[in-house]
């Protein structure tokens, strides 16, 4: 009989009070059941359930169990407590097989577990690598956290960004009215004539342009750098391009932990795009950003979906076609490059940053390793929207890029990702790192000539 | 009349071919399912497209890893590709073993030299002392590990040392009675195959997929989720 004891909090991440509930075990249970219904997940976890040998080679690549020691961060011990409960309550041979494998019922205390543990992965995915069968613990991970949401069991920093978003006034995470955004897009412009003596638009609502700009929202009021960088490229290279009134956030925690509010947010941008008349949705520098349009613009917007381009591609292949100068000069710091995991774990955003960078920075150094093997940040997976994590994310998770960054000898750090910067500047700040932190368009804008 | 058949010759016939059904068919009964499940999922799917090709080169340096095996905890990776290369090759190439299955299902191929499966069967009853005790000293393992994941691996180790014992001119032990021990080890593993995790033996070229495939969201599957979970009113966020 199961035991309505109040739940233990979470102790990474604040979570909002919701109603107390009587059985948490038995809502867990019915948000599962509801999740396996209407998805495509049982087959998966039948498949895991069946394969998984747990051999804890995984325990190498994960970042987190490598500071922390603590083998319940073993990304294999993560997916096993979802797999097991899988096993006992969703299986026809489960419950019999559990007598000989010992797979455990689901508690109080395996719920209060997983909602520690789902958040303390920071989805980076790097594990998979060194999975030899491929178990995907990053998938795993957000499926957890997945049924969690269902039950009231979300990171309250999250769940307030995506209210705002999809059902608050201004439409956005950040909370920034119309008339401020068309305020700091005039600021912007003119901060680009004063610094490059030339006239660059921010479009607002222009019909059938190429492109439909989704930066993070953020960067509106945090990245100006990066924003008049993605501008300046996009006037030198002659691209038309647009911001939509309507709905203007990149951002998308959907992706960090429910479906629901995933394909919502997805949708949104396509009915801007539509409304707009856009050829093509252009994602700016954003790791999760990019990675939820790529990935699920065509999953949600059907077989006329628009085409997703990240900021990245237009401005190397306008370098490439030799459509936009920049001066070899302008940067002599020594710097670096940090592949957000969301763009490059795939392989999809490796090259490119490399071809932006190495076209005019001549002190350029690589973080070892790099590329699709790259270690996270520590902000991944949404951590870095999380102020009360800022300890974990400092002493765990940020710990080994903190070394990997120190081992550059780098004076700045170009990352494509407002989350990723945001928690580079705080382990530079944390570790001491005499380091910059910037986008890459920050570093573009700075050597680019109109 | 026919003389009474003894337990090593039960073993060898009627309950291997029972074992052999057992594991075809379970085995056959797994794939189907997964295949199933994967073309399901894509059908549900609002994308169906996927990187094929790096799946399916991903899963080759899996399945021959000797690249990948010193980027990570090298003992414990040469040890565990050892492990299974001895067990394939134990299992399927010893001349023993397919005299076996020739004279059950008419089926066989040619077998490997006894020196050389040897010491493969040698190098397997290492590797697998080795990785029981991985499993129970280092503490990342000793926590992932189960009931189970330790009577798999004595099981194959009983089976590899009694064999090995069994083909050796200084077998201290009556040849019958080891035969009969490592001939009804070897059918329960057959059986449990199908049934606990050395199903990867044959699933093990879907993983990889079925990951990329679960990345395919349904469309309208979150919004059926809360329909089902809160009724038609839906919930806020």
């Amino acid at each position: 009989m199961q035991q309505n004891k109040p739940p233990t909090p979470v102790r990474l991440y604040h979570v909002e009070p919701t109603s107390p509930r009587k059985n948490r075990v038995d809502d867990f249970l019915t948000a599962f059941a509801a999740i396996l219904r209407h998805s495509n997940y049982r087959f998966l976890l039948d498949l895991y359930a069946r394969t998984s040998t747990k051999c804890g080679r995984c325990a190498v690549a994960c970042q987190v169990y490598q500071a922390s020691g603590d083998p319940r961060d073993v990304p294999c011990y993560r997916t096993n407590l979802l797999l097991d409960i899988y096993r006992r309550h969703f299986t026809p041979t489960g419950w019999l097989q559990s007598r000989f494998s010992g797979s455990r019922p689901l508690t109080e205390e395996t719920i209060d577990e997983m909602a520690e543990l789902f958040y303390r992965c920071t989805a980076c995915r790097r594990c998979k690598i060194e999975c030899p069968l491929g178990i995907d613990h990053g998938l795993m991970a957000r499926l957890g956290r997945y049924i969690l949401s269902e039950i009231g069991i979300a990171p309250k920093g999250l769940v307030v960004s995506v209210r705002e978003q999809l059902e608050g006034k201004t439409g956005n995470t950040s909370a920034i009215p119309l008339v401020a955004l068309i305020d700091n897009l005039e600021f912007l412009a003119e901060e680009i004539e004063e610094d490059k003596g030339v006239a660059v638009q921010f479009p607002v609502d222009q019909q059938n342009a190429e492109y439909i700009f989704f930066p993070a929202v953020s960067d509106y009021l945090m990245e100006a750098d990066t924003l008049m960088g993605n501008a300046a490229v996009l006037h030198a290279a002659n691209i038309s391009w647009t911001i939509g009134s309507q709905y203007f956030d990149g951002i998308n925690y959907g992706l960090f932990f429910n479906d629901w509010i995933l394909e919502r947010i997805i949708k949104k941008m396509i009915a801007e795009a539509r409304r707009l008349n856009a050829e093509k949705i252009l994602v700016g520098e954003c790791g999760h950003a990019a990675r939820t349009a790529k990935q699920f613009i065509s999953t949600f917007g059907g077989k006329d979906a628009p085409p997703v381009v990240s900021v990245l591609e237009v401005t190397a292949q306008a370098i490439q076609q030799g459509k936009i100068q920049l001066d070899p000069d302008a940067i002599q710091e020594r710097v670096t490059y940090h592949d957000p995991c969301n763009i490059a774990r795939s392989g999809w955003l490796v090259k490119q940053p490399r071809q932006i960078l190495r076209s005019f920075i001549k002190n350029f150094v690589e973080m070892q390793p790099n590329g699709t093997a790259n270690y996270c940040c520590g902000g991944g997976g949404g951590l870095a929207a999380l102020d009360e994590t800022h300890d974990f994310r400092m002493q765990v998770v940020g710990k080994t890029k903190a070394e990997q960054v120190r081992a550059t000898g780098a004076d700045i750090i170009a990352t494509p990702c407002a989350n990723c910067k945001k928690q580079l500047r705080e382990i530079a700040d944390y570790y001491k790192l005499p380091v910059q932190v910037v986008g890459v368009h920050d570093l573009v804008f700075r050597a680019i000539k109109l | 009349m026919t003389p009474t058949p003894t337990w090593l010759e039960i073993a060898r016939g009627p309950l291997f071919r029972f074992a052999l059904v057992v594991v075809v068919v379970g085995l056959a009964r797994l794939v189907f399912l997964a295949v199933w499940g994967m073309v399901a999922a894509l059908r549900h799917a609002g994308d169906r497209n996927l990187p094929y090709a790096q799946v399916f080169k991903d899963t080759l340096v899996w399945l021959f890893p000797i690249h990948r095996l010193h980027h990570a905890r090298p003992a414990y990776s040469y040890a565990s590709f050892i492990f299974h290369v001895g067990i394939i090759l134990g299992m399927l190439f010893l001349q023993n073993h397919l005299d076996l299955l020739r004279s059950t299902v008419g089926v066989s191929w040619p077998a490997l030299p006894r020196s050389l499966l040897d010491i493969f069967t040698l190098a397997t009853i290492t590797t697998g002392f080795y990785l029981l005790l991985h499993r129970l000293y280092i503490r990342s393992a000793r926590v992932l590990s189960k009931a189970m994941d330790y009577i798999l691996l004595l099981l194959l180790l009983n089976i590899f040392v009694s064999g090995y014992i069994a083909g050796r001119p200084w077998n201290p032990i009556p040849y019958d009675g080891l035969m009969l021990f490592h001939t009804i080890n070897g059918l329960v593993l057959i059986i449990l195959i199908p049934f606990t995790k050395i199903a990867h033996c044959v699933l093990f070229p879907l993983v990889r997929l079925a990951s990329e495939i679960a990345w395919h969201l349904t469309p309208h599957g979150g919004a059926d989720v809360v329909r089902t979970l809160y009724g038609t009113e839906g919930r806020k966020i």
